[in-house]
């Protein structure tokens, strides 16, 4: 209900978007669906320009991908109409993967959502979903000039961090990491949008060290302000271009690299029941002076992101490590049979050695060894990642909540859009209207009647008691609950898997 | 004026030279069969062509797209220990092994290494020439890591090939020492008599090569440390209780001081007694003399003297000896669990003596290092201790 409300004032929070918006109830006109929450729609009306159109179509566009990506049961109908024709774009997942990051939040965990997927040839050397780290919790700090809004909690910010697309184990393909996606959130996960399209960077974040210390992995981060609105991935709010020194310039041989992905999740925590109204106060302050609340938590907010990215990039330094050390086994096996081989006086070896590999020569027959001994190893090594195995579990339980969901999406086709032409005087341009799912009352924030647990003294616990909380008040919701727990079980098996790594890395293996 | 004569007189030898023939009569009796499993000594080619079927399996593997693997037979674990007191610890015929996967993150480093020494021994073995472990790990320190990695698996492809060491062309020098009524002849054509008076010779590297062995000893002499060897060679007590033979391992042994005195035993059948401290370690250093050890388990036939006797120092001399408590040393907790551990093996039921030594230094929770004799006098262990020990047969 309350993320209703706030849909109503989406006007108010899409800077540049320069159609009006009226708030019209179509209770008349459809039946209640299965989950009881009943449809609306909003229309809103925009001048002639074409452009002005296709830009505001890809705003609202932006948005909706954005609360996908942490309200996953969510779906959008976005129908746009001119000159007639009706086109129709749903926004929703299907029984996807996602992490749940214990604040009520779960997120999208695919990696196709936030990178194209580039082509890696025959063998797939990257696992298919991101492994999110959280970062601890934060309090930010709110200026003396913005403390008149006189809340009564505090405001606490989460951060997140992946690689995308992420490596398996002991991927061929060392990527480097070539830019950086940060994605900022709200309270309820709603998106922030901190300005117009026309001046996409903020002050805070103008500032690439202002996050991170990028000079520890040797990287140097610029701002990258060509924002591409034209895309099916959920736009990041802040993009880093990493700036190739002289010496990479040899090695880029492999354009594609990785994106450091980095969600900010802002939150509102109080020891008292949260109303509807603070909540939307709080969110109608980030959205005009999250800047302004960053710098002046700008120590503590580097402290618990840098922490977050230095987990993350550890990974991936020491799956780099396992790699180089297979590789360098590999080129000590391969020309230890090469001696021996080239060194026998037995023909006959020689030539049964040769025949097996079908190779003509001893030069021919070392570019097969090594080849296949790659192959092997590497198909091995593959397998480590144990993300596919589960995935497949994951699906199969997730199409078993398909099946129950499914009087759902039938319920949906009843919502076609029949509305008529407007004045002579001004056209109808588009027609969007969002749809509630069920699911979507697991987010919601509790409501005045519910006790609200007091805040525990340590910052870094209450992400646990809201989350039972959840669970707790919500029977229904306990379905996303176990899908959301087989993900993180699935994380907690990657980051085991990390951490054999370092067997890899001790300098005597054991007898 | 007559010379004083060379040794004690003859009678002193008469209960050593009775242990002599019951330990020749227990032998004759034994009726020792040959030595099944372990290695042997193999010819060149038979090396080389061991090697060879390895590379050919593992191609055969490769190309099948099968991860070559290579099976290792499990040195580290008791379950494949049975224990005979004729022979003391061996590896059972078939025993567990583990797999050395060259497709797994744990064993990958370690299945290249593996091909890495192969393929050293196949050079070494092709052009008859030796090296030793050091030379090996030197070749390239880097990729090994340390020693120990490079000496483990020498140990896993000799136990893999069922060859000895010195089939393999590989060689380790030895910290031992041996002094006394000993002569013989190296490999190479040196002649070496370890009779002298204040010095001693070093165990050679070639212990299989070593021939025209000659000696007129009435027993050998086992010193667990150096410290106690040099303070016998000082107080010339090779010559006071001439003939004999002294020879140490300088803490635990190597292979070749091990295999020496084995041969010692397998050419001369004399008596061969251990001085080691009243320590829970210097009865381990004892046992490895006598039963081996469970890591070279599998070289059991070629490395263990079960006649060994234990000289001193005895717990229960302490006592008898009225040794000052000052001298004794409390024991660690290691000490004591090395002590549990030792009293758990297989070999302590037959040996009730000991075992009735080891449970008076767990009672009394004290233990002594042969040094403590000096606080008798500066010389009690070679002019008192050790000649009476001798005389009377205080071993057990």
């Amino acid at each position: 209900m309350v993320l209703k409300k706030f849909l109503k004032e989406i006007q108010s929070i899409l800077p540049g978007i320069s159609a009006k918006l009226t708030w019209t109830s179509e209770e008349g006109s459809y039946s209640q669906d299965m989950t009881g929450v009943t449809p609306f729609q909003m229309i809103f009306e925009v001048d002639e320009k074409p452009r002005t159109l296709m830009t505001d179509c890809l705003v609202i566009k932006h948005f909706l991908r954005k609360i996908i990506m942490v309200h996953p049961k969510v779906r959008f109908h976005f129908s746009v109409k001119v000159n007639g024709i009706l086109s129709t774009e749903i926004f929703g997942v299907e029984n996807e993967p996602t992490l749940n990051l214990g604040n009520g939040i779960a997120l999208l965990v695919d990696s196709q959502h936030y990178v194209s997927r580039p082509n890696f040839g025959t063998i797939e050397s990257h696992c298919s979903r991101i492994h999110p780290v959280l970062g601890h919790p934060v309090m930010l700090f709110i200026p003396e000039d913005v403390a008149g809004m006189d809340l009564l909690g505090e405001l606490i910010l989460t951060p997140a961090a992946a690689l995308c697309p992420s490596p398996k184990v002991s991927s061929n393909q060392l990527n480097r990491i070539s830019s950086v996606s940060i994605f900022l959130y709200g309270p309820l996960g709603l998106p922030l949008i901190l300005s117009t399209w026309e001046q996409p960077m903020t002050t805070f974040f103008k500032d690439t060290s202002s996050l991170v210390d990028w000079k520890k992995y040797h990287l140097c981060m610029i701002p990258n302000l060509d924002l591409n609105l034209d895309r099916d991935l959920v736009l990041p709010d802040v993009s880093y271009q990493v700036e190739s020194s002289e010496e990479d310039q040899s090695q880029t041989m492999d354009p594609q690299g990785q994106t450091l992905l980095l969600f900010l999740f802002v939150d509102f925590h109080s020891a008292f029941p949260v109303q509807q109204m603070e909540i939307w106060g709080v969110y109608t302050l980030l959205t005009t002076h999250l800047n302004a609340i960053l710098v002046e938590s700008h120590s503590v907010v580097q402290g618990s992101i840098q922490f977050t990215v230095d987990k993350v990039l550890e990974q991936h330094h020491q799956a780099a490590k396992a790699q180089q050390k297979l590789q360098a086994s590999l080129s000590v096996a391969v020309n230890s049979i090469m001696s021996i081989l080239t060194g026998s006086t037995r023909s006959s070896f020689r030539k049964m050695c040769l025949q097996t590999l079908q190779a003509a020569d001893t030069q021919e027959f070392r570019t097969k060894l090594h080849k296949v001994f790659r192959e092997i190893t590497q198909h091995q090594f593959l397998h480590h990642c144990s993300c596919e195995v589960k995935q497949l579990t994951l699906e199969k339980k997730d199409s078993a909540q398909g099946t129950e969901d499914a009087p759902d999406n039938s319920s949906l086709e009843l919502l076609a859009d029949t509305s008529g032409q407007a004045e002579n005087k001004r056209l109808k341009r588009g027609s969007p209207r969002i749809e509630e799912m069920r699911a979507l009352r697991s987010a919601r924030a509790p409501s005045p009647s519910e006790a609200a647990p007091r805040r525990p003294e340590a910052t870094a616990a209450p992400l646990t008691p809201r989350g039972r909380e959840h669970r707790e008040a919500h029977g229904r919701a306990l379905a996303p609950g176990r899908a959301s727990l087989g993900s993180r079980l699935e994380d907690v098996l990657w980051l085991q898997e990390v951490s054999n790594l370092s067997e890899w890395l001790s300098p005597s293996p054991g007898p | 004026m007559a010379f004083a004569p060379m040794g004690p007189e003859a009678s002193f030898f008469d209960v050593l030279d009775r242990h002599r023939e019951s330990l020749l009569a227990a032998l004759r009796r034994g009726g020792r069969e040959p030595p099944t499993g372990g290695s042997r000594l193999a010819s060149s080619s038979e090396v080389l062509a061991s090697i060879e079927n390895i590379i050919q399996d593992i191609i055969t593997s490769l190309a099948r797209n099968e991860a070559p693997a290579f099976t290792i037979d499990n040195r580290s674990s008791w379950e494949n220990i049975k224990f005979e007191d004729s022979v003391g610890l061996q590896m059972v015929s078939h025993c567990t092994t583990r797999k050395i996967k060259s497709d797994s993150p744990k064993s990958a480093q370690k299945f290249s290494l593996i091909l890495k020494i192969l393929s050293m021994i196949y050079k070494l073995v092709q052009s008859n020439t030796y090296a030793t472990k050091r030379d090996i790990y030197y070749t390239d320190s880097q990729l090994f890591g340390n020693q120990t990695v490079v000496d483990n698996i020498i140990n896993d492809i000799s136990c893999m090939l069922k060859v000895s060491r010195r089939s393999l062309h590989i060689l380790s020098t030895s910290k031992g020492l041996i002094a006394g009524n000993l002569r013989y002849i190296e490999e190479d054509g040196t002649k070496v008599n370890c009779t002298c008076g204040a010095t001693a010779v070093a165990v050679p590297s070639n212990i299989q090569g070593i021939r025209n062995l000659v000696t007129d000893a009435k027993f050998v002499l086992i010193v667990e440390k150096d410290a106690t060897f040099q303070r016998l060679l000082d107080d010339n007590f090779c010559n006071k209780l001439s003939p004999c033979i002294m020879i140490t391992g300088k803490g635990v042994p190597d292979l070749n001081t091990r295999l020496l005195v084995k041969k010692l035993w397998d050419t001369f059948h004399v008596p061969v007694f251990t001085l080691v401290d009243a320590d829970p370690h210097g009865i381990e250093i004892m046992c490895i003399y006598k039963y081996g050890s469970m890591s070279m388990s599998f070289e059991a036939h070629h490395l263990t003297v079960p006649a060994i006797r234990w000289l001193g120092l005895l717990p229960s001399d302490l006592k008898r000896l009225n040794v000052p408590k000052d001298s004794l040393i409390p024991l660690t907790k290691r000490d004591q669990m090395k002590l549990d551990s030792i009293l758990r093996r297989p070999y302590v039921t037959c040996q009730p003596f000991w075992r009735k030594e080891m449970e008076i230094m767990a009672d009394s929770k004290m233990k002594a290092e042969i040094q403590a004799l000096t606080f008798l006098s500066s010389d009690y262990l070679s002019r008192v201790y050790l000649p009476n020990k001798l005389k009377f047969g205080g071993w057990i």
